[in-house]
């Protein structure tokens, strides 16, 4: 418990000291209000005489009222204002942290997992931090500062009342574990039911063909099944302890209530004592029951704290802070072995080579031969194991991220925009650059003509017209960025794959365009389009099995050859080849 | 207050009208739930009750020892009953809750197989997998925790008020007069709490928004720049949004201190005493009474507090039945009941109209189009020409508008889902795999199908060979588990061998436009023609090279047909075809260049 208090006040960051303070401002409202209960075992005394001392106790309650308020304020002064600017900061921070941490431990985690933790993760410590923490502290504390109290006025009851207490714990351990256990096991059924509703929807055709839907498609309503028995078996689980600590708790206040009345009877302990005890007990008695249940509102809390940990956490790649000198934009890979992350798989092996400034080098290969992950290691998504690679006559890792990025324009299959003006969404490869520039590289990347034709010109918005804008159309905003950033390195991932035939030429033209007398890297699958490079690396298997221009890998015969003359034959290859001729 | 907020509970519940639908084949568990609840409560006040005949034993002056026992047994009964209650109707509600879900994803599900298929198609996985699982699971807590909370909230003070009425109406009328103030401190808090929520609520949506396209386009923007330009963007929209948060705490915050602090238990004491004291002085009550009243009017004044839950429990609930609602109303497919079988292979449009739901422009407009059976037609035509749209029109991924679609010389929605499905294939440009094993992914095709069938199938598709070389346990490897990752084309190859166990006559092919490598492609080049051997071929061209022996090309442009016939004849017609063929053979010839071609080495 204190230590989920530590996390939160750590989870807090800079406004620590604020949530420090508001708390210390809980606990005094609660014992003030501890106090003020206390007050009435000598008010019913004073009562129960008939004397005029009551109006004294009552004076005493109202001032303690009164300072519960002030302290509540002050805590509330914290309050709310302290969680929003923590959830600012820690997403901010986490924004931060995206930004720098390799780009290798990025792609690891799925875009859905970043989300939950920057939105759900961040939104649960804070307000269940914000909603909770007052209510816990002033169950805990004011009950006990009311039991301290007691002592003065019979120490039996007192001692009775504190052994209560330590008979919750282990009832409370089992509904934690419980708790813990029903969470495991309804997350597992809830993702494979995830999992079974996307396969649904996804083969809807396929199943709809051979009538396994709705009640007849046996794995999916087997899942859902399955979902509802753990959710049954995990109310059970958590059911039963719960309702024996709020029982116990409950049934504990009338046996001390018991206890008190044998006092009186045994003369050792007055009646007014009894009825202020009852009051107080009853009072207490409804929050510490319910007290149990919020703590799998701790373990919410606290894997939550885990998790942002977790991805704060992860080092960035070292980076140098002296300025370097990169001359050039020569490009050396030099004996580089590569490794993913916790796998012993070398992706590329003692891979070798040069690219010359503004020449273009292409990289061909069948799927897994290591051609995107030597794209990758150039931008620095991680560092290889061994080997460098350098830039202008600079290792990668001595620039600094910025310096390393000015280097390069990346232009792949799949286009990102930004829910923003299609001017803003050029401008990000450049922020200073004026109207007039961002025109002239939509112009240059053949965007201009259809970007004036939108509703608002360059300041239509992409989210308004979201998919009305072709694949090739995208593609071109995507190199009037990198022509507006004017990056001595263009690296090209098979930009125009996707694309038909129509955008395929506009594309083609605007990357005339972009790659004119730059140092190119592409990767590419179709042959014929990098016939004019100036080298043509051949990878299998993460090695380089052989490199050349196209006519001194065609006269070797070797694997190139092969590909070569496999993609001319099936160029010609007809959906109608096995069709009888004219029916 | 009660009155207040139960007014205004039940006008949040009729701007949901689907809620109670939504809940009611459950009603009997949230009933019995409710009353269960219910009597859990009156034994929990019946025991405090009993404090007053215990507390005037007490004082009185000879205190019989028997009688007080019993009492106090007799409470300690009422305790343990009013816990059996309370664990009793939380099992109900939970478990009625846990029904209700599957109940509404068994629906949910069935519907999705009765709307048009686009639908399903458009809206997509995630967003529907939302819906079915998220958005349900939503109500749970509604149905789950609200329904003993309802009984609880409403019933304790009524009750907790009646029986401080019959102990003294004086102090009851008294402890009641808090009620306005309170009321008045909560009307400041809550003033403008719609409109302030509703602004809270679209700050986080777009705080969410914000983050969602920081997270998603990280990847690609760090390969443009160090991510800077997108951090400035997230920065900004955060803190706008937490300009809002904090605007509204401002705002809140005096008015959410004044009502929590009145409608707590301690001011509620200090207001008896102050009134109790001279009252027992002056002897016009005893002792044990304003015990009761101490016992009492806080629980009146506390149930307040879970009423604020419940607005916050229904307002979640809403946002999820709204969501569950448009899934309940998209209009079924009308499908009737014994269909007529298609009499071949052939398909025709008559004079198709078609628009999308929610847009301006026709998809199509007045479309002919005439397919023999056992021959190729391609479709072709500029991104957003419709060539897409005719092609999921014929496994009647919509409706027409007007005109008609004839497969086999029946109107499709003359026939069942499954004599049209049995009859068309859909090969789609992603790939759809079960996380089951290989054998069964190809069987979906076809449920009854030997294993010999399905090795001839995968042989057929050309993935006998890498399911045999490549994988584990062969046909048993289980999709996506260790070691049995498939590529793209693998992929491919496997929905292709479903297809041909299918061995519907007529195939619609979104072709596919780029594979992973040449290898690959020429694997799926064979697949494809073992697939199609024999059929009606309906093809959305991309490259027009696989294309250019087809019987028929079909031109489309902005959902008209421009033109059609065998590629010969349409290059001869120099029109829209002939065009795009120049295109493409340009971008054919098409080779990067760093520099001019003249200094080029």
């Amino acid at each position: 418990m204190i230590e989920t208090f530590s996390n939160m006040i750590e989870a807090c960051g800079s406004k620590a000291e604020v949530m420090r303070g508001s708390l210390v401002y809980a606990v005094l409202s609660a014992i003030a209000q501890g106090m003020a209960y206390a007050l009435l075992f000598p008010l019913f005394a004073a009562l129960a005489a008939g004397s005029d001392e009551a109006w004294w106790y009552l004076g005493g309650i109202v001032v303690l009222v009164l300072l519960d308020g002030l302290f509540r304020l002050g805590e509330s002064h914290g309050g709310w204002r302290v969680y929003i600017e923590v959830s600012d900061e820690t997403r901010t921070n986490l924004g931060e942290q995206l930004k720098r941490m390799p780009l290798e431990q990025l792609a690891k985690r799925q875009t859905g997992d970043l989300n939950s933790v920057l939105t759900g993760n961040v939104q649960d410590v804070v307000s269940i931090a914000g909603g909770l923490f007052g209510i816990v502290i002033n169950t805990m504390v004011a009950p006990t500062v009311t039991i301290i109290a007691t002592f003065f006025i019979d120490w039996r009851l007192a001692i009775a009342m504190l052994i209560l207490f330590p008979m919750a714990i282990p009832v409370y351990r089992t509904i934690r574990a419980a708790g813990a256990r029903e969470n495991r096991i309804s997350m597992t059924a809830h993702a494979d039911a995830a999992s079974h509703i996307v396969e649904y929807t996804q083969g809807l055709s396929v199943l709809r063909a051979t009538r396994q839907v709705g009640p007849e498609s046996q794995r999916l309503q087997a899942s859902l099944a399955r979902l509802r028995e753990a959710q049954v078996a995990g109310t059970k689980l958590v059911t039963l302890p719960s309702i024996i600590m709020s029982a116990l708790v409950q049934i504990g206040i009338l046996a001390i209530t018991a206890l008190a009345i044998s006092f009186v009877l045994a003369d050792s302990l007055s009646m007014a004592a009894v009825l202020a005890l009852i009051v107080i007990a009853i009072r207490f008695s409804e929050p510490l029951a319910l007290f149990a249940n919020m703590s799998s509102m701790f373990d919410f809390m606290e894997a939550a704290i885990d998790r942002i940990g977790e991805l704060l956490a992860v080092p960035p790649l070292p980076q140098a802070d002296s300025k370097v000198g990169v001359e050039g934009s020569h490009v050396v890979f030099d004996n580089v072995t590569f490794a993913y992350d916790q796998t012993d798989e070398e992706v590329l092996r003692g891979v070798s080579f040069e690219v010359p400034e503004r020449s273009l080098t292409a990289l061909v290969g069948s799927s897994g031969s290591g051609k995107t992950t030597i794209t990758k290691l150039l931008t620095r998504f991680a560092d290889p194991q061994t080997g460098s690679i350098e830039i202008g006559g600079v290792d990668v890792r001595s620039m600094t991220q910025t310096e390393l990025m000015r280097h390069f324009s990346v232009v792949f299959q799949d286009v990102y925009l930004f829910d923003d003006s299609i001017e803003e969404n050029i401008r990000l490869a450049k922020p200073s650059a004026t109207h007039e520039e961002i025109i002239a590289a939509a112009t240059a990347a053949n965007g201009h003509e259809f970007i004036s034709a939108l509703p608002n010109g360059y300041a239509t918005s992409v989210g308004e017209i979201g998919g009305a804008l072709s694949g090739g159309e995208r593609q071109r905003i995507s190199i009037a960025r990198a022509i507006l950033k004017d990056s001595p390195i263009v690296i090209l991932d098979e930009p125009t794959s996707a694309l038909d035939t129509e955008s395929e030429v506009a594309v083609q033209r605007a990357i005339d365009t972009l790659v004119r007398d730059k140092t190119v890297l592409v990767i590419a699958h179709r042959l014929s389009t990098v016939v004019a490079a100036d080298n043509i690396i051949v990878l299998e298997e993460g090695q380089i099995v052989e490199q050349g221009s196209h006519d001194q890998l065609l006269s070797k015969n070797g694997r190139y050859a092969d590909m070569w003359h496999a993609q001319r034959a099936d160029r010609h290859w007809q959906i109608t080849d096995t069709m009888p001729a004219e029916t | 207050m009660n009155q207040m907020t139960d007014t205004n509970l039940m006008q949040d519940a009729a701007e949901e009208p689907g809620l109670w639908t939504i809940i009611s084949p459950v009603n009997r568990e949230i009933y019995t739930g409710m009353t269960v609840s219910l009597l859990s409560l009156v034994a929990w006040l019946g025991s405090i009750m009993l404090f007053l005949p215990i507390s005037r034993e007490i004082t009185s002056a000879t205190p019989d020892p028997e009688r007080l026992w019993l009492l106090l047994g007799i409470s300690f009964g009422l305790v343990a009953l009013s816990f059996v209650c309370r664990a009793w109707s939380f099992r109900i509600s939970h478990l009625g809750a846990f029904r209700l879900e599957q109940i509404l994803r068994t629906e949910l599900t069935t519907r999705l197989a009765q709307v048009p298929l686009g639908y399903v198609v458009n809206t997509g996985s995630g967003p529907l997998k939302k819906i079915v699982l998220d958005d349900v699971r939503s109500l749970h807590a509604f149905v789950a925790d609200s329904t003993p909370l309802f009984a609880k909230t409403f019933a304790a003070p009524v009750l907790g008020i009646i029986l401080m009425l019959i102990l003294d109406w004086r102090l009851a009328l008294l402890s009641l007069a808090l009620f306005p103030i309170g009321l008045i401190g909560m009307f400041f808090a809550f003033r403008d709490y719609d409109v302030a929520r509703k602004k809270v609520d679209q700050a986080t949506e777009r705080i969410n928004g914000v983050i969602n396209e920081y997270v998603q386009g990280m990847h690609v923007v760090r390969t443009f720049d160090d991510g800077s330009g997108s951090f400035e963007r997230y920065r900004k929209a955060l803190n706008g949004a937490t300009e809002t948060m904090r605007e509204w705490t401002a705002q809140s915050q005096t008015g959410a201190f004044i009502a929590r602090t009145l409608f707590a238990a301690l001011p509620t004491v200090l207001v008896l005493l102050a009134v109790g004291i001279p009252m027992y002085l002056e002897g016009m009550i005893e002792l044990s009474i304003l015990m009761m009243f101490l016992l009492l009017a806080p629980t009146v004044t506390e149930s307040i507090v879970p009423i604020v839950w419940l607005q916050q429990l229904l307002t979640n609930a809403a946002a999820a039945v709204k969501r569950i609602g448009q899934l309940r109303q998209v209009e079924l497919i009308p499908e009737v009941s014994s269909g007529r079988a298609p009499e071949d292979a052939s398909v025709e449009l008559k004079n198709v109209t078609f628009r999308y739901e929610g847009r301006e422009d026709n998809a199509l407009t007045g479309v002919n189009i005439t397919i023999p059976a056992g021959t190729v037609t391609a479709l072709v035509g500029a991104s957003g020409a419709g060539k897409s749209t005719v092609a999921q029109l014929i496994p009647r991924f919509w409706d027409v508008d007007d005109g008609a679609l004839l497969v086999g010389g029946v109107d499709v929605r003359e026939m069942t889902a499954d004599q049209l499905l049995q009859s068309v294939a859909f090969v789609f440009q992603s790939p759809f795999l079960l996380s089951d094993s290989i054998k069964n992914n190809i069987r979906l095709g076809q449920p009854d199908a030997t294993d010999e069938e399905i090795v001839a199938a995968a042989k057929a598709a050309q993935a006998h060979d890498f399911i045999m070389n490549e994988l584990p346990d062969g046909y048993d490897s289980v999709v996506g588990e260790r070691g049995s990752s498939l590529s793209g084309g693998q992929r491919q190859r496997i929905t292709i061998a479903r297809a041909i166990l299918q061995d519907a006559p007529i195939i619609v092919l979104d072709e596919a436009t780029a594979f992973a490598d040449p290898d690959n492609e020429a694997k799926i080049h064979q697949a494809l023609a073992a697939l199609a051997q024999g059929k009606t071929l309906i093809v959305v061209a991309h490259r027009l090279s696989t294309i250019v022996d087809a019987h028929q090309i079909v031109v489309l442009d902005k959902g008209r047909v421009v033109e059609s016939g065998t590629h010969n004849q349409l290059v001869a017609n120099g029109g829209r075809y002939a065009k795009l063929w120049a295109h493409f053979e340009q971008a054919q010839g098409w080779g990067l260049r760093v520099a001019e071609p003249s200094s080029a080495t």
